[in-house]
This record gives C-alpha cells, sequence and structure tokens, in this order.
C-alpha cells in the first residue's frame, strides 16, 4: 500500500501528538481527589461539589473515598498532631502518580492557630503542589487552584515526577 | 455511663447471640460518613453493634491555648473556627460573656443584628446538616438543594461582614459593621423565598419511604436518658424535652420574639429531622421580626476603651490617636472574674466560660462544647442497630468535630 | 441568678459570692463528691460542664490553690445555675471523680487529666483525649509554652517559645 493510498483511506482521521501530551491530557482532564475533610475548608470543599460552583466540569467530581482510587489529596484543613501521622498514610496509600493541594491558611503554615496542637504547615509531612491562600478559601479558589494543578500535570506528561 | 440500664460491656473475641465471635471494628479517623475525623471502635456480633467507643481529638487546635496568648479582641477570630458551622453563634458567647464582665450592654440595633446573625447562622448549620446526612443516607440531592440557599446565606455574611464564613461579625462592644442597605435587601428576599425551599426539602425527604425507613425507629434515645446524658439542642428536643436556651435563659434580647420550641416526641433520627425543620421555620420568623423592628441607632458601646474611635475622628482628635494606639498596641484589660454564658447554637448549648485576671490577655477561656458533651450519648443510641444504622445515627447527632475537639 | 436560699448542708461551703451574676461556692476538694450530691439531690441535675483553671502566677488575688477545678451545674426545671469551685494543690493534683453522679463529667474529666494533668481518682477510663497518647506535658497548665513557630517581627518573638516569665 503506497502511502497515497493511506491518506486517502484514513482522511484526516490522524492526529499527530507525542505521547506525553495525551497521557498528560488524560491525566489533566480526570484528577480524582480523595475524600479527605478535615476542617472549615472541607465545607467549602463540599461547596466546590455542588451545583453552585460544580468540580464536575473540571473532571474531578468524583470524589474517592479511597485513597487507592484517587490521584488528588486536598488537606482541607487545619492538620493536628494526632492526626498527621494518618495523613501520611493516607497519602502513602495513594497510588502515583499524585498530587496534594494544601487548603486554606491553616494546611499550609497553621494560620491563625500557631501553638503545640497543630502541624505548622502540612509541606513538613507530605509534598504540596499548590498552596490555597484564605481561611476558608473560596470555592472558586478551590478551582482556580485545580485549573493550576492541571496545567502542571498536562505540562508534565509522562515524565517522572521533579 | 451508669445510671440507666442497657449498656453492656462486651470484649473482643466473646461469643455472640447468633453463633459467631464479636469483631472489634475501627471506623475513621478518615472515613467519608463520619462527619470529619471522628474515630469509632465498634464491637460488632454480625452486623450488630454491641458497643461503640469514640476515639477523639484528631482536630484538636489548642484554640483554648491560643485564646490566653490572645488579646480580648482578637479571641475573636478564634471563637469562629472551633463550631465551624456557627461561627457568629459562637461570636456571641464570647461577646456576651467579655461584655458581663466588663458590665457593658450593647445598644439596640446592634443586639436584633446579632439575632439576625445568629439566626442566618443556625439556618446554614442546618443546612449544612441535612445536605451532609441527606448525602449519607442516600439522597444526593438534598446536597444540591441546601448548599444552595446556604450560598445565599454566605453571600449575605460577604456583604455584611465582607467574609463567607468565619464572619467575626459579632465583637465584644457590639458588631463589626452596621447593615449595608443592599444586606437589608438580600435578607427581605431571603425571608420570603426561605419558607418555599424548607417545602421543597420537606418533599423531598419528610415522606421518602428511603428516608423514612433509614431514620424512623433508629437511635432512639429516651428523653430520661437524654437529660442524664447531658444532651442539648436538637438531640434534647428531638427526644421531647422542651428545652431551648433563648426560652430558658434568653440573651440578646431572645425573649421579645415570638417563637415556638420545636420538639418531637418520636425520640429517634426522624424526631431530631422533623425538629431541625421545624427550627428553621421558626428561624425564618424570627429573621422576618427581626427585620421589621430593626431600631435606628449605634451598633457599637461608645467606649473608646473598648473599641477603636471611627476613622473621621483621627484626623482631628488627639485623645482618639491616643485611644486608637493604646487599643491596638496592648489592647483592653478586663476587671478580674469569672463568667459563664450559654447561647443556643445550631447544635446545642455552647458556652464560654471566661476567667479574667485583669490584664489585657484572657487567664482561660474554656468553650462548653455541645457536640462534645451530645456524641456522649452516641453509645446509647447505638446500641444493638446495624453498623448502617450508625451512619444515621452520627449523622443525626450532628456533631462538629472542630467543636468537639476544639 | 441564683435566687434560692442555702442550697445544701452549709457547712461544706467555705465560701460563696457572685461574679459577674453568677453564683459560686467554693467547698473543699475532699468534700467535692458530698456537695455535688447533695445538688444533684437539690435538682441540679445537669453539669453543664467540668474544667480546671491553673492560677500560676495570678495576682489579681490571694488563691488558695493552684488548680481550680470548676463544675457548673444547673437545674432544669427552675433554670437556675450554681457554680462549684474546689482549689487542689500537689504534683499531680488529685480530686474525686463525679462521672457515677454526672455522666457527662466522663469525657470531661478525660479532657481536664489531658490538658491539666488533674488526676481524678476513681474515674473508670483516665486517659488522654485530645492529645495522641505519648504526648509528654499537660498542655493547658500556664508553664506549659504556647508552642507552634516563632513569628518574626511579632510581640511574642522573644518569650513565644517559652512559657512566659510572669506565665
Amino acid at each position: 500500500m503506497g502511502i497515497e493510498e493511506l491518506v486517502e483511506s484514513i482522511g484526516s482521521h490522524v492526529l499527530t501528538t507525542t505521547l506525553g501530551k495525551v497521557v498528560g491530557w488524560g491525566r489533566g482532564n480526570s484528577v480524582w481527589p480523595a475524600q479527605f475533610g478535615l476542617a472549615c475548608c472541607a465545607i467549602e470543599m463540599i461547596a466546590t461539589a455542588t451545583a453552585g460552583v460544580d468540580i464536575a466540569r473540571f473532571g474531578s467530581e468524583a470524589m474517592r473515598a479511597s485513597p487507592r482510587q484517587s490521584d488528588l489529596m486536598i488537606v482541607s484543613g487545619r492538620v493536628s498532631q494526632k492526626m498527621a501521622p494518618i495523613l501520611r498514610t493516607v497519602y502513602d496509600q495513594m497510588p502515583e502518580p499524585k498530587w496534594v493541594i494544601s487548603m486554606g491558611a491553616c494546611a499550609s503554615t497553621g494560620g491563625v492557630f500557631n501553638n503545640y496542637a497543630l502541624l505548622q504547615g502540612v509541606d513538613k509531612i507530605v509534598p504540596v503542589d499548590v498552596y490555597i491562600p484564605g481561611c476558608p478559601p473560596r470555592p472558586e479558589d478551590l478551582l482556580n487552584a485545580l485549573m493550576i494543578l492541571q496545567e502542571r500535570i498536562k505540562a508534565q506528561g509522562i515524565l517522572p515526577r521533579q | 455511663m451508669s445510671e440507666t440500664e442497657g449498656v453492656t460491656i462486651t470484649k473482643t473475641g466473646a461469643p455472640g447471640a447468633f453463633g459467631g465471635e464479636l469483631l472489634t471494628v475501627n471506623f475513621g479517623p478518615h472515613h467519608p460518613s463520619t462527619h470529619g475525623v471522628l474515630r469509632l471502635i465498634v464491637d460488632l456480633d454480625g452486623e450488630q453493634i454491641r458497643r461503640v467507643k469514640p476515639v477523639i481529638g484528631y482536630l484538636h487546635t489548642g484554640i483554648e491555648k491560643q485564646m490566653e496568648a490572645l488579646r480580648w479582641q482578637q479571641g475573636v477570630v478564634v471563637t469562629d473556627r472551633h463550631d465551624y458551622l456557627s461561627p457568629p453563634i459562637n461570636n456571641l458567647a464570647y461577646a456576651l460573656a467579655v461584655e458581663r464582665l466588663m458590665g457593658v450592654d450593647v445598644p439596640p440595633r446592634a443586639q436584633v443584628l446579632r439575632v439576625i446573625m445568629s439566626e442566618l447562622t443556625r439556618l446554614s448549620s442546618h443546612l449544612v446538616w441535612m445536605g451532609t446526612s441527606g448525602l449519607e443516607l442516600g439522597a444526593m440531592s438534598m446536597l444540591m438543594y441546601c448548599f444552595r440557599e446556604r450560598d445565599t446565606i454566605l453571600d449575605m455574611n460577604e456583604e455584611i461582614s465582607g467574609f463567607r464564613m468565619h464572619t467575626s461579625y459579632i465583637r465584644p462592644g457590639g458588631v463589626y459593621a452596621d447593615a449595608t442597605p443592599r444586606f437589608l435587601e438580600m435578607l427581605e428576599g431571603f425571608i420570603y423565598a426561605m419558607p418555599g425551599h424548607i417545602d421543597e426539602y420537606e418533599n423531598l425527604l419528610t415522606m421518602n419511604p428511603i428516608w423514612r425507613s433509614r431514620t424512623i425507629g433508629i437511635g432512639r434515645l429516651s428523653p430520661d436518658d437524654a437529660k442524664v446524658l447531658g444532651a442539648t439542642g436538637p438531640m434534647l428536643r428531638g427526644s421531647g424535652v422542651d428545652w431551648d436556651l433563648r426560652k430558658a435563659v434568653p440573651y440578646s434580647g431572645y425573649e421579645s420574639y415570638d417563637f415556638e420550641v420545636a420538639t418531637s416526641d418520636d425520640c429517634d433520627c426522624y424526631g431530631r429531622y422533623l425538629v431541625r425543620i421545624k427550627e428553621m421555620r421558626e428561624a425564618v420568623k424570627i429573621l422576618r421580626q427581626a427585620l421589621d423592628k430593626l431600631p435606628d441607632g449605634p451598633v457599637n458601646v461608645d467606649d473608646r476603651k473598648m473599641l477603636p474611635p471611627p476613622r473621621e475622628e483621627l484626623e482631628t482628635s488627639m485623645e482618639a490617636v491616643i485611644h486608637h494606639f493604646k487599643l491596638f498596641t496592648e489592647g483592653y484589660s478586663v476587671p478580674p472574674g469569672d463568667v459563664y454564658v450559654a447561647v443556643e447554637s445550631g447544635r446545642g448549648e455552647n458556652g464560654c466560660y471566661v476567667v479574667s485576671d485583669g490584664t489585657h490577655k484572657p487567664r482561660r477561656v474554656k468553650f462548653r462544647a455541645a457536640s462534645f458533651v451530645n456524641l456522649q450519648a452516641l453509645e446509647r443510641m447505638a446500641l444493638n442497630h446495624m453498623v448502617a444504622d450508625m451512619i444515621a445515627i452520627i449523622g443525626t447527632a450532628d456533631a462538629v468535630l472542630g467543636d468537639v475537639d476544639r | 441568678m441564683s435566687s434560692r436560699g442555702p442550697l445544701f448542708a452549709e457547712n461544706l461551703v467555705v465560701e460563696r459570692g457572685i461574679s459577674a451574676g453568677d453564683a459560686w461556692v467554693t467547698v473543699e476538694p475532699g468534700n467535692i463528691r458530698a456537695a455535688l450530691q447533695s445538688l444533684k439531690d437539690d435538682g441540679y441535675r445537669l453539669l453543664v460542664f467540668l474544667t480546671c483553671v491553673d492560677h500560676l502566677a495570678d495576682a489579681s488575688r490571694k488563691w488558695p490553690g493552684r488548680y481550680e477545678l470548676v463544675y457548673q451545674v444547673r437545674d432544669m426545671e427552675s433554670k437556675d445555675t450554681i457554680r462549684v469551685r474546689a482549689f487542689v494543690d500537689g504534683d499531680p493534683p488529685r480530686i474525686d471523680s463525679v462521672h457515677d453522679l454526672f455522666p457527662p463529667a466522663n469525657w470531661d474529666e478525660r479532657e481536664t487529666y489531658d490538658l491539666f494533668g488533674v488526676v481524678f481518682s476513681d474515674h473508670p477510663e483516665l486517659t488522654r483525649i485530645l492529645m495522641p497518647d505519648d504526648w509528654v506535658g499537660h498542655p493547658l497548665r500556664r508553664d506549659y509554652p504556647v508552642g507552634g513557630e516563632v513569628v518574626e517581627f511579632s510581640e511574642e518573638h522573644k518569650i513565644w517559645q517559652t512559657a512566659p516569665e510572669d506565665a
């Protein structure tokens, strides 16, 4: 079969791309978050999933109860010293590739609670990709963070994480 | 858990009633339907619950210690965050306690604005409860409906205080700022629309056969047990006890509003649901009355030692500048003494026990958390039920873990 | 708030008064169970809360002991409330448990033990409730540092990590 016949038979049904772009496109548009609600921010995280804001537009409405099925951990709220080992266990149970959004001031830095009980920033125990400021952030802020993360996932492609 | 009969202590591996052995199962703290980071250790006989042991503290934030490190007026920000579904009500408890110690009375307009914010918060708290409980028991659409109205309330919060959830609106000495005309307009529209929305929820749930079979007869708590276990709020009223702090020990002028205390004699999860629905209707009634009688006047006490002077005064008066400087560098001090003030939140009696040693920081602030006490009744309610029923029981107990652990 | 006359066996009361409208009585720590039992018999059947106040270096008045145990009880019929205080000292401070008189005291006592280190004798399960089981120290004592991280340029920059000298 000559090249002309091949072009004739498949016509414009071919799209050339790189593997990385395809994988990144697929991963980026179906980021499934683990349902990891901790405190006040969890309520805003639920609000993000409801009809008004609708995180489903970005392919992330499937909040998984099991960390084994999820790609993204949204640490929504303050992490206490007692919760920290559990948070790390949940993170370790998630399969690669995985990402973390630190939602709100408490998860990012400890927020207004600069005291003995809280972990002063969840980045002490898990690597964080996107931080969201606010106490709690608006649902739109979470969407924005998700979009930033999607850009990164798409750019990352099949390359291993840095 | 003594006092009344019914609680049996069992051991893992002991023979069960159905020929098998008892099995100890761990729930949480990372579990989709425990309303946050609650952990339960459950002894099961087959699928029946023989013992429940809640393990709490996974959200312990050190709020009480933090309050001791903050000045009196700074503490308001922290009070928002313990029961994170009803921030203005927590503010109110703290503000009333500090005002009682200092012996100040807030102006009438501030009192009415406080009532408006409290009732809006009660509504939004019940809406979150109904949405998430519905979701857990299989009524997914409840979440969408309830969060729609909740967003309206949060928009109003934002209009009046600049913040969606943690408003810090009610402060010792008054409120943060006067209501804007737009807020009153939004409130008017909300009061008009809300009864129809509550009808909508009732259409979805009240006669819904699945909802009824999941809640009727589940999690029974007799009136005596509820009293003995110290339950408050919808937990107590759902057991038929007519007790509401807004009626019993009125604060912020609640005695001048005409409303009924919602009770239900069902004593089960369904009864607690009915109580909350009724409370939402009553809250709309209170909002209507409050809006109608909103008086004119100042919204803060005229005490330069307690609240900063208005902006325009700073440009002309040296004294105002001094007060402003003192207030923001050192804060005010509160006379020595201790006081306990309780307010009725969406979950029950949320109180604030404040001890002052006369300095510009509190000696001790203790929050009496309704969820903390209500959660102790979980064992009594869940006994001899199926595991799946426990989700309904935890749901209708409506424990906010931030409130439990503080 | 309380308009009743003598509430219970007067011989138990060491001191009584009213603070910002709240009636209170002080009893000897050894008599706490007797006092609460008689209050319960008198109709005060709801223990609203139980907590502790650490009066370390508190100059506002002369305190009989460092730890002040506070029991707030309420009569739901007459809506009266009364606060019972008892002062204890020692390391660890000890007082009798009241969990069998008032079931809600069970967790409150565990919390007070956890955060203040007050030992409640005869409590069925006196373990930590809020902090992790292996935590060292009792965070709400005044000589326990607030902790957290030092925030530069803040007022507490120097003293944040340690207990303030005047606590």
